[in-house]
């Protein structure tokens, strides 16, 4: 169909009877086309669709323009009408009449309310389309005037007719005239009076100025130059002549040669130095307007061409032939570009080589410029990087297809024609490994393996009809053809995976490389990297792009969105855009993109939905909480996303409308907020959907509150004799009573059996014969004689049915009432409970008094053995290992001797690491026990290393790595560094296992779930080994070194906290306390104490909560009131508060306590973490140099109990973590 | 023409045995080889069996042979079954008479080498000509005596007639994990360029890309390439040595990881190197005490 015809993209196609006239909306993805057939049509070219169709004109229209703000078009035809419409009414407003035969074009002013029209009655108009009048008639032209356009900026006409010439007008004096008339000076009137010297007809408005002849048959078509002094006509001598003028004259400068029919169309392409010709030859043309040479040509087969038209803005044109209209692009306008990590590298429009820095947002200079590559109006279409080798190929579509294989410079340093390039042959070329590229031939069918000097390695035939290449994972290629992709191993010169997918044009990998997009114009298919289907989805408009972000969400981009997709399909919106991008790369909340101008954006986005999508997928709740928690991520959307997914519960925590809420609840089987709800609502009807609801979880005190709210006495009173509730039951019979409902009054007797109440009721509304039965039944005799007498008769006078047992109603085996007894599990999910901050586990009612684990105990007793054998007096601190302050052992001995030493084995990189470094870790890691012991020794004072030996070993096991290398010898050991872009062995450092990061992220958060769920022993164990890994460790940075001193600081406080409620633990049972005073007190104090260490507030709140309830269970009830205060003070969970403040006001009645113990509310103190005795402020105390817990001055020499290995009141010279 | 170029016959073999691809190297077609690259051949696919451990089968297959490049691999044969005595008596032997046998020099150096005799190894090696598996050795000797600078020097002089052999980007890898920095990621590029294609994939080069990354500080990516070389063998010493060495480095436990490790490899040197340490700590420690004890 075509003839070189590469890169001409056509956008859209129309089919319709001979197009005369095409307008591009200015704005909107529209164009106009005029037909031969009198109908005006509207199009979408984007989605292809008509929009609509304006049929007025009798006979061809010929002309049609878009005004460029207003909703108005203008036309002209057969009928010798124009016509102005409006697009939004849809409705011809006016017509303009006056010309005397065909109108050929029509064309809003740029500014001003006019029109000009074109006739074949040899006239040019200029008309007001605000008043509707014609302002100017031009007459000259002596055949048909075929075209006549204003000048984009200046006061000119151009015109061409059948008369063979070209015509320009000065059309100032019109200006003038529709001026305000105060602009009109003296002087202008003179000069107007002298230079025009008006035409034959005395017309001063519009002169002729130019008179262009040079066509040898008519002129069909004539265009300005939007920003240069140029005109280009087109004619019936098949000719394309370009003119040029000044001020005062113009004349012919070049011709184009090469259509072979009519020339029926011109124009200057807006932002290109090209001109666009179209002719009855079939064909489109492009000239390079400074050469005048054809550039490249477009043929269609059948149809004759016979208007273009430019869009003002975009990259498009339009040309009407006989069978409809084409949209197209002249080039490709996607940017080639290839990222790796954090760098973007693009080639820009006027082709130079430039990256971008993703982390620092900041543009290179141009790297090299590639001018010459293919020819000059092509653009290159694709680029592959090599990060091993800093090299780029460039494929471009000129010359039937070539490649580039450049050598990047480090820096750029402006334009730099690239050196040392090797070429090529070839439709597209990729990297396939580091020193290898594959370049595909479409016309051969061959795919070349080639190797860095451009020597054919190995040569592949793909299979028949293979479109293009991608990179498909190490050592594998993807292969394209129309139908399917195939995965091909190119090592084994098979295909190994095929997958029916249509029309894929581009291929996205995955960070990670495990998965890949492939892009078709309508589709994205999401396959792994074994080309195994994942998802696929459809999009109406074109897909143009995509890209991952780290999470394993691929974005696309639209023709006007950014999008997103999960693995699984579900997909959605990210935002909208303004202008076509190209999406390269994904972090955070911005999206790199590259524009139509080949330069680099960032767009924002708000990733939270996907995110909490992609959250929701992987069960990965903590992020979800993250997400609800820190964002504000409502709206219907998400909640009926959540709804139809199964996750009422999820979907509740977004909800603030009560009436939602309440739905989400039940449908989750949430009853507290249930309740919640409908006491903010109050409505009978969701009372009792709030009671069917209760009942089915088997939640009675819920049911009794809904019946209650919804007075139905009844059921109430039979959920009371279910439950087994006499009392209350009881308050219902006096309930009926009052209410005067007899029946009720009956029911609730015989539930409770009351006999008396009975015959009393019968009583009192004269049914005497029933009561006398009942009492008689129940063998009351007294009463049925009093009954008796007051009805006047005798035992003779009545006859008595047979009488049966007295009724007993059964008794309750199990007091229901007293609990619920939920028949259905109860749905708090994960996010309630974070959320609300509810901390379980260390409840006040089960909280076990004996639970002997025999630690805290011991540890107890022996820190006392240890006060008892302290000596009050030490000189031994002098003769330890006194060497002064942090010298590194063994500085640099023989670090000089190493590189001279001609033969023999040289230092490991282990025992560099012990010479760069006076961070004990890094002694470690090395191997060399002793001098980080001596340093540790040195810093802190340790003495007890034993405890510290996992984390000895566990930083020495990280440090090496083992290569297995040649067969048959030990792999070879290679020393793993933190210090990984240094290769000066005087820096190297080694790795440090469990970081501070990962402590305080995840040793941390255990410790923390220890205390909340009462496993103190584990919890215990954690922030011991805490302290440990901090000991030895090493960070990069000051402020690193802070984080890891407040973590010391938490950590201790937690063991010293943990320690004590372990040491009450295993004072005994709650009975052998409760015997001994002794024993009791010492509980007391050490609940009391318990409260002391600075917890998290919600852990303070635990230990205070059973503090407060063990002072209240022993009646010293002004100790729990401070408790109950201080946890009143701290707030927190409502549950917890409300015991708080019922205790408080119990015990305000007698603040006062039974049992002295040694425990001062008001005072201020730390606890001794050997005795766990206070240290009141201003007494002496010593202190373990590394976690800064506090103890007796008798410890001093001891052990630290906290982190068990250094020696408590030996100051050391302070723990050093960075070097 | 050299048998293991580009063009010979002998290459894939060849390259399957450096590649750890070592059931590849016996199950490879030696029917259509020409008879002089029979016996190369047939060395490759003994020597694939001694890595495999079937030592004692190949000691019998050696059984009276005469030609040198056999009695070599009986030697080290011999040295992997555990008879190092023998296997050094052997190979000192023909490191004296046949010292100038390709074969000879690799093998031989070998067992020296593993047997403590550096010198005699880098001795014997040197006088190599153009055979890049010796090069390849004495880069490893070099890195195990810590004389990087040696090793660069080697591995640079083979380049210059060597350019794109896969022994010689091995051993530049090997090279490229002692210095660090950006020939981390080079080594990577080489090791995952092997590891990841399915034609030239093996535990070894999953376990050297995985270490690669280690080091680079990938610790998710190198976790997965071991998880992929643990499927693939779920007992290799090496492969389960260095997962317990990411595991540690990430924090995670390792418990099971190193009895696996103790029982299928006792004598990893990861295992005693460990021990050693145990020790050296437990003796340091006992240095220092509180002064009041408890």
């Amino acid at each position: 169909m075509a003839s070189s015809s590469t890169n001409m993209l056509t956008k859209f196609e129309s089919k319709s009877s001979r197009a005369k006239g095409i307008a591009f909306h200015p704005k909107r993805p529209w164009i106009l086309v005029s037909l031969h057939s009198s109908t005006i049509q509207l199009w979408d070219y984007r989605m292809g669709t008509l929009i609509d169709r304006f049929e007025e004109h009798d006979g061809p229209v010929r002309g049609i323009d878009f005004h460029k703000t207003q909703p108005l078009f203008v036309s002209g035809g057969d009928d010798y009408k124009i016509k102005v419409w409006s697009y939004q009414t849809r409705r011809c407003l006016f017509t303009l009449n006056g010309h005397l035969d065909y109108v050929r074009t029509v064309f809003f002013h740029h500014e001003l309310p006019w029109i000009i029209s074109s006739s074949d009655d040899q006239t040019i108009r200029i008309w007001n389309w605000q008043n509707r009048s014609l302002i100017c008639t031009m007459t000259g032209h002596n055949h048909y005037t075929m075209c006549a356009q204003f000048h984009p900026k200046e006061d000119l006409v151009v015109s061409a007719s059948l008369d063979q010439s070209v015509r320009v007008w000065d059309i100032s004096g019109l200006r003038k005239k529709h001026s305000a008339p105060t602009s009109m000076t003296f002087e202008d009137q003179m000069s107007r009076g002298n230079q025009n010297q008006a035409d034959m007809f005395g017309n001063t408005d519009a002169v002729v100025k130019f008179v262009l002849e040079g066509h040898d048959r008519g002129v069909n078509w004539v265009a300005f130059h939007p920003t240069l002094p140029l005109i280009v006509s087109a004619g019936d001598d098949r000719l394309v002549k370009l003119w040029r003028m000044s001020e005062t004259k113009a004349w012919e400068v070049d011709t184009c040669r090469g259509h072979f029919q009519n020339a029926s169309g011109c124009l200057f392409h807006p932002h290109q130095d090209l001109i666009l010709s179209v002719g009855e030859d079939k064909t489109i043309r492009v000239w390079d307007l400074n050469k005048r040479t054809s550039v490249q040509s477009f043929k269609r087969e059948n149809d004759r061409f016979w208007v273009i038209a430019a869009h003002p803005e975009i990259n498009l044109f339009a040309a009407g032939h006989d069978n409809g209209v084409m949209v197209f692009k002249l080039e490709r306008e996607r940017p080639a570009s290839a990222f790796y990590q954090n760098n973007l590298f693009f080639i820009t429009k006027d082709k130079h080589v430039r990256s971008y820095d993703f982390q620092k947002n900041v543009e290179s200079p141009t790297l090299l410029t590639l001018k010459k590559l293919g020819s000059p109006w092509v653009p290159p279409r694709s680029l592959s990087y090599n990060p091993a080798e800093r090299a780029i190929l460039v494929t471009s579509p000129a010359d039937g297809g070539s490649y580039e294989l450049i050598h990047l410079p480090r820096e750029g340093s402006g334009s730099i024609d690239p050196t040392d390039t090797k070429r090529g042959q070839g439709n597209s070329a990729v990297f396939v490994a580091r020193n290898r590229f594959a370049v595909f031939n479409a016309a051969g069918q061959q795919i070349d393996i080639k190797d860095l000097s451009n020597s054919t390695t190995k040569t592949i035939k793909p299979p028949a009809g293979t479109t293009d290449i991608y990179f498909g994972g190490t050592g594998n290629l993807l292969l394209i053809t129309p139908t399917a992709v195939h995965l091909y191993d190119i090592q084994q010169k098979k295909s190994t995976a095929e997958l029916a997918v249509t029309g894929v044009k581009y291929v996205v990998w995955s960070n990670d490389g495990l998965y890949a997009a492939l892009l078709s114009k309508h589709n994205v298919t999401i396959v792994t990297k074994t080309l195994e289907q994942v998802s696929t989805l459809h999009e109406t408009i074109r897909i143009k792009s995509a890209t991952w972000d780290d999470a394993g969400v691929l974005l696309y981009s639209t023709l006007n969105h950014i999008k997103y997709t999960l693995l699984n399909g579900d997909n959605g919106i990210v935002r909208t855009l303004d202008q076509t991008v190209y999406l390269v790369r994904v972090k955070a909340r911005s999206v790199y993109c590259l524009g139509r101008n080949a330069k680099p954006k960032i767009l924002n986005i708000d990733p939270t939905e996907y995110r909490f999508k992609l959250a929701l997928v992987k069960r990965n709740y903590e992020e979800m909480l993250q997400i609800i928690k820190t964002s504000s991520l409502v709206g219907q959307s998400i909640i009926s996303y959540l709804q139809k997914k199964g996750y009422p519960e999820i979907a509740l925590q977004f909800v603030q409308d009560p009436t939602t809420r309440f739905e989400l609840a039940i449908e989750c089987g949430n009853l507290e907020v249930a309740v919640e709800m409908a006491k903010q609502l109050d409505k009978p009807k969701l009372w009792s959907r709030l009671s069917t609801e209760a009942l089915a979880h088997g939640n009675h005190q819920i049911v009794e509150m809904t019946y209650q709210k919804l007075r139905q006495f009844d059921k109430l009173s039979f959920l009371y004799l279910t439950t087994g509730d006499e009392g209350k039951l009881a308050r219902m019979a006096k309930i009926a009573e009052h209410r005067g409902d007899f029946t009720a009054r009956f029911q609730n007797a015989l539930y409770l059996g009351d006999v008396t109440d009975r015959i009393q009721m019968f009583k009192e509304i004269d049914l005497y014969p029933l009561a006398y039965m009942t009492a008689k039944s129940n063998g009351l005799t007294e009463e049925c004689e009093s009954i008796l007498e007051a009805t006047g008769l005798t035992e003779e006078q009545i006859t008595l049915p047979t009488l049966g047992s007295p009724l007993t109603p059964p008794k309750p085996i199990v007091a229901t009432f007293k609990a619920n007894w939920p028949t259905k599990a109860t749905s708090q999910s994960f996010f309630e409970k974070a959320l609300l901050g509810q901390v379980e586990g260390l409840s006040l009612e089960d909280e076990p008094a004996a639970t002997s684990n025999g630690f805290g105990l011991d540890e107890a007793g022996e820190e006392e053995r240890n006060g008892h054998l302290i000596e009050a007096d030490d000189d031994e601190d002098v003769a330890g290992w006194d060497m002064g302050d942090d010298i590194v052992p063994e500085v640099e001995s023989d670090f000089v001797n190493v590189d001279s030493a001609e033969a023999g084995a040289g230092s490991s990189e282990a025992d560099l690491w012990a010479r760069n470094s006076p961070i004990a870790a890094d002694h470690v890691a090395g191997g060399s026990f002793e001098t980080a012991m001596q340093l540790l020794n040195r810093q802190l004072g340790a003495v007890n290393f034993a405890p510290l030996k996992p984390r000895f070993l566990e930083i020495y096991q990280a440090s090496k790595t083992y290569l297995p290398a040649s067969a048959g010898l030990p792999p070879l050991v290679n020393y793993v560094r933190r210090t990984v872009d240094e290769t000066d062995p005087r820096k190297v450092l080694p790795i440090i296992p469990r970081d501070i990061e990962t402590l305080a992220t995840g040793d941390l958060q255990r410790g923390y779930d220890a205390m909340r769920t009462n496993k103190l022993e584990d919890g215990s164990r954690i922030f011991k080994g805490i302290l440990h890994a901090l000991l030895v460790n090493a960070v990069s940075t000051a402020s690193e070194v802070d984080e890891a001193k407040k973590l010391i600081t938490t950590a201790s406080e937690y063991t010293l906290a943990m320690a004590i409620e372990l040491t009450r633990r295993n004072l005994g049972t709650a009975e052998e306390v409760a015997k001994s005073p002794e024993k009791l007190k010492r509980s007391l104090e050490l609940s009391a104490y318990f409260t002391i260490p600075k917890l998290e507030v919600a852990h303070r709140q635990l230990a205070l909560a059973s503090a407060m309830r063990a002072a209240f269970m022993n009646k010293n009830y002004n100790s729990a009131l401070s408790f109950a205060n201080r946890m009143l003070a701290n707030g927190g969970s409502p549950k917890i508060l409300d015991n708080a403040r019922k205790t408080k006001a119990q015990c305000e009645r007698n603040p006062n306590d039974t049992h002295e113990i040694e425990f001062d509310q008001f005072a201020d103190f730390d606890i001794c973490a050997a005795s766990y005795t206070p240290i009141y402020s201003g007494s002496a105390f010593e202190v373990c140099a590394f976690d800064g817990s506090k103890y007796q001055p008798k410890y001093k020499g001891t052990v630290c109990t906290v982190c068990e290995v250094c020696e408590v009141g030996r100051n050391g010279s302070g723990l050093k973590l960075v070097a | 023409m050299d048998p293991f170029s580009a063009e010979g016959e002998l290459l894939n073999i060849h390259n399957y045995f450096h590649q750890g691809q070592y059931q590849e190297v016996i199950d490879f077609d030696t029917s259509s080889l020409s008879p002089e690259n029979a016996l190369p051949a047939r060395i490759l696919s003994l020597r694939a069996q001694i890595a495999l451990g079937h030592a004692e089968e190949v000691i019998a297959d050696v059984q009276g042979e005469n030609e040198p490049e056999l009695i070599a691999v009986g030697a080290l044969a011999e040295l992997a079954a555990g008879n190092e005595a023998k296997a050094l008596k052997v190979a000192e032997t023909l490191a004296g008479e046949k010292g100038d046998n390709a074969v000879v020099q690799v093998l031989a150096g070998t067992v020296l080498q593993a047997a403590g005799k550096t010198e005699e190894a880098l001795a014997l090696l040197s006088q190599h000509q153009g055979n890049l598996e010796a090069v390849a050795l004495i880069v490893q000797i070099h890195l195990e005596q810590n004389r990087l600078d040696l090793a660069i020097k080697e591995v640079q002089a083979a380049r210059s007639w060597a350019q794109d052999s896969l022994l010689v980007n091995l051993a530049e890898s090997w090279v490229g994990l002692r210095v660090g920095g950006e020939k981390y990621q080079q080594a990577f590029y080489v090791f995952e360029e092997l590891a990841q294609a399915p034609s030239t994939s093996s535990t070894q080069s999953l376990v050297s890309q995985a270490i690669a990354e280690i080091h680079l500080g990938r610790l998710e990516e190198a976790e997965a390439a071991l998880q992929q070389a643990l499927t693939k063998d779920p007992k290799n010493a090496d492969s389960l040595a260095n997962s317990i060495v990411l595991n540690v480095i990430a924090g995670k436990d390792v418990n099971e990881l190193t009895s696996t490790l103790a029982s299928t490899a006792p004598e990893h040197p990861f295992l005693r190197d460990i021990q050693e340490k145990s020790a050296l700590f437990d003796k340091a420690a006992t240095k220092y005490s509180a002064k009041v004890s408890a």
